[in-house]
């Protein structure tokens, strides 16, 4: 950089020696960088960082919310509650938001693909098609789910109902500990699928052809093409959707709060519920910091894990 | 570099010393009464908020007609009424105001959430307020009541409100037609469950709570467990959760499941199915009563008596919360909203509320003014004699805890199969831990 700016000669000024130009630098580093950046750091600051951090302080106390003056120092003592918690155990929770992130990142990811393809062309049909599919997403989480209440509902809901009336098995959806997180499944699939179809669909339209076509002359089979062609061009799609839809999974908590209310007997407490239950419903301020301290810490794990097994044009994503 | 340094740490100490104080509770600018003094009401303007969640819904006359009735009497006095949808949310508001230090000057309360905010040196006792612990008013209510209002350092915190007791709710004409009665016993309500559970009826439908919320299964819990003789809690809130009172109780309730006469869910599930005729029974607040009407719609006739007795004789348990009043009010607030207490547990105002939200009236004073009501509703009489022997569950703060740990031992036991001996012994197990926690 600063070569082009040294070696120029004297005869291009006609004989006046030229003026230095001032080496270039990153705008972001200087001082008017820094005052476009403030307001966005200090909200980000403010509402991110600092929070952070004040839970963090927050969990090493037996947090009195009402009067912080009240709170006695316990030091490592709520994240050694971790372990001695029976109700619900940490490692439960810990499962079942591993559990339900499992499935939304697997199965979403699947069922977002597929419909995807088969709704990649154009038409009327398939257009409307795609607005039905994408409108549980723009719906309000919490008024779905209290919809949804009532078509698990046992005794007078439409699943059942549905079941009954193909001679299907029943269920106990919502009531019973084996069912209710595959129930709850069921609905966040219904609500979330719409976004990551609407985001393979923009995928699959900047593909280009070439290679689909010189595959097909080639004899490949429609599964070959996908496998080989389609799905190896998507994959910085897929570990986008699987990124978004991990932590989102992760910090999960609506539809367990208005479905389940994390149970029954805890089946559907994830973390981030926990968190709430404690923090916020029980009172027990400090436990729920070192728990949200924990979730905070597992979302970063699988981020950077994530990152790490990212390579070539997806880690542009990261 | 170290300006940076500075300058997030001066962000950050800024920020953890805001909410470090949010807690602290703001400083009154009119000196308090004397101590044994009862604070006269004020003669200036002066406004109080009450956060409650009464105005939400088919209670909202009740209650507006409570506040301009006082205001007509007080007209110096504005009541500021902060209504919220559920219990839930309104206790989460009042704890989010009391942190930020902008408590409401009232605020509706279950015991143990009376008991967190006194923790937390929120409250204000009504010694402050009537310049002794147990004004003359108290002993005018029913004795059950009376005993509600203490924490558990003995002293008086809360003024009684929305009271009531669990009261059977059924389908007359459906045990009618199958030949039963009315049950006077458990072991009769459980024949008659039993008997009425066919072509797709199930005896009754119950929400057994959650570990965030007590529900009528809940209780209904408590009440077997006390009318087998048992004790859940001492008076100091140490738990008996698996003791042979609790585990017969649940027992109870698991032989009516595996008969298939006892079923759960959520949302009022026994109101919904009795509605529906898919159920016989219900086992809800007295105050439900409009509710509970409004969902047979004149279907058939909605029958309503009391409590089926255990071997311990008729047990029933208090529902509904009381009144508190926060630290942070000035003296003149204080002074109106003792004034505001006052007035609504009065006789002729108890009689005004109980007939328009179906809650029962704390008074028994209230009741000769409340005739024609009394005529229309006949359980009235049986349910408010009941106030005097309702319990309640001691006043401490883990008590909210251990509800949760109740509700899921019972959903274990109804919903999973779960042995009543173990699923209570986890309980126990649990809300011993809650108790040494604090």
């Amino acid at each position: 950089m600063t070569a082009t700016t040294t070696a120029r000669p004297a005869l291009a000024t006609g004989g006046r020696r030229p003026r230095r130009r001032a080496p270039a630098r990153d705008f972001r580093t200087t001082r008017w960088g820094w005052a476009y950046s403030a307001p966005a750091v200090l909200i980000f600051a403010a509402f991110v960082i600092v929070p952070t951090g004040y839970t963090f302080y927050v969990s090493l106390w037996k947090w009195n919310a009402l009067n912080p003056a009240m709170s006695v120092y316990r030091g490592l003592g709520n994240y050694q509650r971790l372990f001695d918690a029976t109700q619900p155990t940490f490692l439960s929770s810990l499962w079942h938001s591993l559990y339900f992130s499992g499935a939304m990142v697997v199965g979403g990811t699947a069922l977002s693909l597929a419909l995807a393809l088969l709704l990649q062309r154009g038409g009327a049909l398939l257009n409307a098609s795609r607005v039905a599919l994408f409108l549980p997403h723009a719906t309000p989480m919490i008024a779905t789910s209290m919809i949804w209440v009532w078509i698990f509902n046992p005794r007078f809901g439409l699943a059942d109902w549905m079941l009954h009336s193909l001679h299907l098995p029943t269920s106990q959806w919502l009531q019973s500990s084996t069912s209710a997180m595959p129930a709850v499944i069921v609905y966040s699939l219904w609500h979330e699928v719409g976004f990551t179809t609407v985001v393979f669909l923009g995928g699959l339209a900047v593909l280009p052809n070439e290679l689909s076509e010189a595959a097909r002359m080639d004899g490949c089979s429609a599964w070959q093409e996908f496998w080989h062609i389609t799905w190896h061009q998507l994959r910085p799609v897929t570990v986008f959707v699987v990124a978004i839809t991990a932590i989102t999974s992760l910090q999960a908590f609506t539809q367990f709060y208005q479905l389940s209310d994390g149970g029954p007997v805890y089946a559907t407490t994830t973390l981030s519920y926990l968190v709430y239950q404690e923090a916020f419903v029980l009172s027990d301020t400090g436990y729920g910091a070192a728990l949200a301290v924990v979730l905070f810490a597992v979302t970063v794990f699988f981020t950077l894990v994530r990152r790490r097994t990212a390579t070539g044009a997806d880690s542009a994503l990261t | 570099m170290r300006y940076r340094i500075a300058a997030v740490a001066s962000l950050a100490a800024l920020s953890l010393s805001a909410c470090a104080g949010g807690g602290t509770p703001a400083t009154t600018t009119t000196a308090p009464a004397a101590s044994g003094q009862e604070l006269a009401v004020p003669t200036k303007p002066v406004t109080i908020t009450f956060e409650e969640a009464m105005t939400i819904g088919t209670l909202k006359p009740a209650m507006e007609k409570l506040v301009s009735d006082f205001q007509a009497k007080y007209p110096n006095i504005t009541v500021k009424l902060q209504g919220d949808p559920d219990y839930a949310t309104m206790y989460t508001k009042e704890k989010a105001e009391v942190q930020a230090g902008n408590a409401p000057t009232m605020g509706q309360a279950y015991e143990s959430w009376a008991s967190y905010f006194q923790s937390g040196g929120a409250l204000t006792p009504i010694s402050e307020l009537a310049g002794t612990d147990t004004p003359t008013e108290m002993s005018t209510f029913y004795k059950g009541v009376q005993k509600d209002l203490a924490l558990g350092d003995g002293k008086t915190w809360m003024w009684p409100f929305n009271k009531s007791v669990l009261i059977l709710f059924s389908n007359a004409d459906m045990l009618k037609a199958d030949g039963q009665a009315a049950p006077k016993t458990w072991d009769d309500y459980a024949s008659v469950m039993k008997a009425v559970s066919k072509n797709g009826v199930t005896g009754s439908t119950i929400d057994p709570g959650s570990a965030t919320a007590a529900a009528f299964g809940t209780q209904w819990f408590e009440i077997l467990d006390k009318s087998n003789g048992g004790t859940l809690y001492d008076a100091d809130g140490t738990p008996h959760l698996n003791d042979a009172g609790a585990v017969t109780a649940l027992t109870y309730l698991k032989s009516l499941k595996d008969a298939g006469a006892l079923a759960t869910g959520k949302n009022y599930p026994g109101e919904t199915a009795l509605g529906a005729k898919k159920g016989a029974f219900d086992i809800s607040s007295a105050a439900g009563y409009g509710f509970e009407k409004a969902t047979v719609g004149g279907k058939f006739n909605l029958g309503i008596s009391a409590l089926p007795a255990g071997p311990a004789g008729p047990v029933n348990e208090l529902t509904g919360t009381n009144i508190v009043v926060f630290k942070n009010a000035s003296t003149d607030q204080k002074a109106a909203a003792w004034a505001f207490l006052k007035f609504i547990t009065s006789p002729a105002e108890q009689a005004g509320w109980a007939s328009t939200s179906g809650y029962l009236p704390v008074t028994a004073q209230a009741l000769p003014l409340m005739q024609d009501f009394v005529a229309k509703n006949p359980y009235e009489t049986a349910a408010v004699s009941e106030l005097d022997t309702a319990f309640a569950l001691p006043p401490h703060s883990w008590i909210f805890k251990c509800q949760g740990y109740e509700a899921t031992a019972i959903q274990d036991v109804l919903d999973n199969g779960a042995a009543p001996t173990a699923a209570l012994g986890t309980a126990q197990t649990a809300c011993t831990a809650a108790k040494a926690q604090g």
